[in-house]
């Protein structure tokens, strides 16, 4: 039994670290180029990660994402069109009439050609935003932030109860809202506006703050005012390491930001300042007694998920380095861009998860509801 | 003492430890929106497509760290319900304001929550509320950090304001929740104001290495150009909100957390049961 996690033909949810690592990889080679034929493929490989794994019946915002990063080219091309940019081009598709300004608005115009160099350079720097934001909207749609919550370190424990307290009373505040809202009505007071808006807040409220406190005196009466008893030892490494590691941050963001001192002070110092205010919210937490109910284990598919993710990543990031022809392409004169065969291996090497990752539960259910796949042979060997 | 119904201790008392880590995130989060203009001609900043990304991972990172020591040992049960509550009605308002080309009546609730339950409970919520809204609409996306700082300052400098009582804490109110609404747009738009590079509109992009002064000239074009229609009707939402709801809104926070008697700690004294049990 305890083998049957690690094989990925066992119907469960991954871990939701895995997938958000795998896509955060993914985001990452998407940023590092501007190769349109990369970032569709990059596109593609997380819509079909998406199609293939995602969980039934749950939220899918993915399309969402896409549409965003339809309006971040559309809105970059539209931008570049009507008001010019940073892109010199010769090669002039149409001449829109141009709006003469006042002079000294600081080289802002209104109208006037359009080039193809420019149109081009629009439309390559959204679509590696749209790409980002697909991969991105991969990992919302595969694993719901919301598990994720679940994984907040005990020292955020507190802040995490409250979050989900939030997101189970938000429903019910739209109920009330509309239930004040229908009996107002029916007492012939209808209308809108914001005087409306402000007579429905205070019922609304009222009933909420109630709520809320009827709830902290459940809460307390099932043990939640417990208070945990940190240390004095635990407690001063973590300020110690807080505080260590803020300072880190701050004189590495100051070796960023300023030229001339040595290249030492700045990446590497934000790098440890970081890892040590991690670390401080870890060691904050390391003597919490409470523990999890039905952890989502990490076995051999997380790695693999979270191993093809940085593979892409990775590979991507060294074809950037070594400035392998084709991860930038150049607008002016305007080229045809090729396909690199280094990073776009790599991101294909991210569309692995698409197969070798366990289905969910009710994908693998199906809707017939018959079981699909190797789950009878799974439960053979274990 | 000029407003009855205020607690004289905070829901959530500031400590000299969350106050440090407030500030040097509040450092870093103004860098991190600011870079633009900070950056040194020669720095490893100004010509690294990966800064706004390093960032928006420094600030979420920041953020987690803030609430964490906000929040150490400080939340019983009645402060967490009422923050989950209120952070809910906030994320709810996030979602309606989508709905209404970005009017965000949101801010409202920011500003008049961290009015009366203090500068602690202020920050968090922003925060809060801000996540909840991105929960509810499924898109937890790289603007997210942002705007919880941005959203935790503005709960926070609501609990900062100078007391008052009746027409003149409205006015007060009305005032910030206007500023703060131009304010958020200003530092809001810089987070993605370099990844418009060279693709935005001439003399409105964020030219590399260039002068301050010449980066904050065309960044003030592309704000009047883009964002100040955006900015200045929710400013405006804001305090006509407050001026017109901001009384009853008001008293029923107040009355809430007088009825929660935050702080308030049981005692249990012998001798005078009545053994009945």
């Amino acid at each position: 039994m305890t083998l049957a996690i690690h094989d990925y033909r066992l119907p469960r949810l991954l871990h939701p670290v895995a997938w958000w690592a795998w896509a955060i990889g993914l985001a990452m080679a998407a940023n590092r180029t501007t190769n349109p034929l990369l970032l569709a493929l990059i596109a593609v490989v997380a819509a079909y990660v998406v199609a293939a794994r995602r969980e039934l019946g749950a939220a899918s915002p993915f399309g969402a994402f896409l549409r965003l990063g339809l309006l971040a080219i559309t809105l970059r091309v539209v931008f570049q069109v009507l008001l010019g940019g940073g892109t010199p081009g010769r090669t002039v598709l149409f001449t829109l009439p141009e709006i003469p300004l006042p002079s000294g608005s600081s080289g802002v115009r209104l109208g006037g050609p359009v080039t193809l160099e420019g149109v081009l350079a629009a439309a390559y720097e959204g679509a590696r935003l749209a790409a980002v934001l697909a991969c991105i909207g991969a990992a919302n749609t595969l694993a719901s932030p919301r598990r994720l919550l679940r994984y907040v370190p005990a020292t955020l424990y507190e802040v995490g109860t409250a979050l989900v307290v939030a997101l189970t009373y938000a429903p019910q505040l739209v109920d009330d809202a509309r239930r004040v809202r229908v009996a107002r009505r029916l007492r012939g007071h209808g209308g809108r506006g914001i005087r409306e808006l402000a007579r429905l807040a205070v019922p609304v409220l009222d009933s909420a703050l109630e709520r809320s406190l009827n709830l902290a005196a459940s809460m307390e009466s099932r043990g939640y005012g417990r208070s945990v008893h940190r240390d004095a030892r635990s407690r001063r490494q973590a300020t110690a390491l807080t505080l260590a590691g803020l300072s880190g941050v701050i004189a590495g963001v100051y070796g960023l930001l300023d030229g001339s001192p040595a290249p030492l002070l700045g990446l590497p110092l934000l790098i440890v300042g970081s890892v040590a205010a991690t670390a401080s919210l870890a060691v904050g937490a390391r003597r919490d007694p409470r523990s999890r109910y039905r952890p989502d284990p990490w076995a051999t598919p997380e790695w693999l998920v979270l191993g093809c993710g940085a593979a892409a990543g990775v590979l991507v990031l060294i074809a950037a380095q070594r400035g392998v022809p084709g991860m930038v392409v150049q607008t002016s004169p305007a080229q045809w861009p090729i396909l690199p065969w280094l990073p776009a291996l790599g991101v294909l090497l991210a569309l692995v998860p698409a197969w070798l990752s366990p289905l969910p539960p009710l994908r693998a259910i199906g809707p017939l509801g018959g079981l699909q796949g190797g789950l009878q042979d799974v439960g053979a060997t274990s | 003492m000029t407003t009855p119904g205020v607690p004289n201790r905070p829901v959530l008392a500031v400590r000299w430890r969350a106050a440090a880590t407030l500030a040097a995130t509040s450092l870093v989060g103004l860098v991190a929106f600011l870079w633009p203009f900070l950056a040194q001609p020669g720095s490893g900043l100004s010509h690294n497509a990966d800064a706004p990304w390093l960032f928006v991972l420094l600030i979420a990172l920041l953020a987690a760290l803030v609430v964490a020591e906000l929040s150490d040992g400080g939340l019983d049960a009645k402060t967490v319900a009422v923050l989950g509550v209120l952070a809910a009605a906030g994320g709810a308002l996030r979602v309606l304001g989508a709905g209404t080309a970005g009017l965000e009546p949101m801010f409202f609730l920011l500003v008049v929550a961290g009015r009366v339950l203090g500068r602690g409970v202020g920050f968090v919520l922003g925060a809060l509320a801000v996540l909840v809204g991105a929960f509810l609409t499924g898109g937890v996306g790289p603007w997210a950090p942002f705007q919880m700082i941005a959203a935790g300052w503005v709960g926070f400098g609501a609990g900062c304001l100078p007391r008052a009582g009746g027409r003149t804490e409205r006015a007060i109110l009305a005032g910030y929740g206007l500023v703060v609404g131009l304010i958020f747009g200003l530092l809001m738009n810089l987070w993605f104001w370099p990844f418009l590079a060279s693709g935005a509109p001439a003399g409105m992009g964020f030219v590399p290495g260039d002068a301050v002064s010449a980066n904050l000239s065309r960044y003030g074009t592309f704000y009047l150009a883009t964002s100040l229609g955006w900015d200045l009707p929710r400013g405006v939402l804001t305090a006509v909100l407050v001026m017109v709801a901001g009384r009853p809104v008001l008293a029923s926070l107040r009355r809430g957390t007088r009825r929660a008697a935050f702080g308030a700690s049981g005692t249990f004294v012998e001798g005078h049961g009545t053994g009945r049990g």
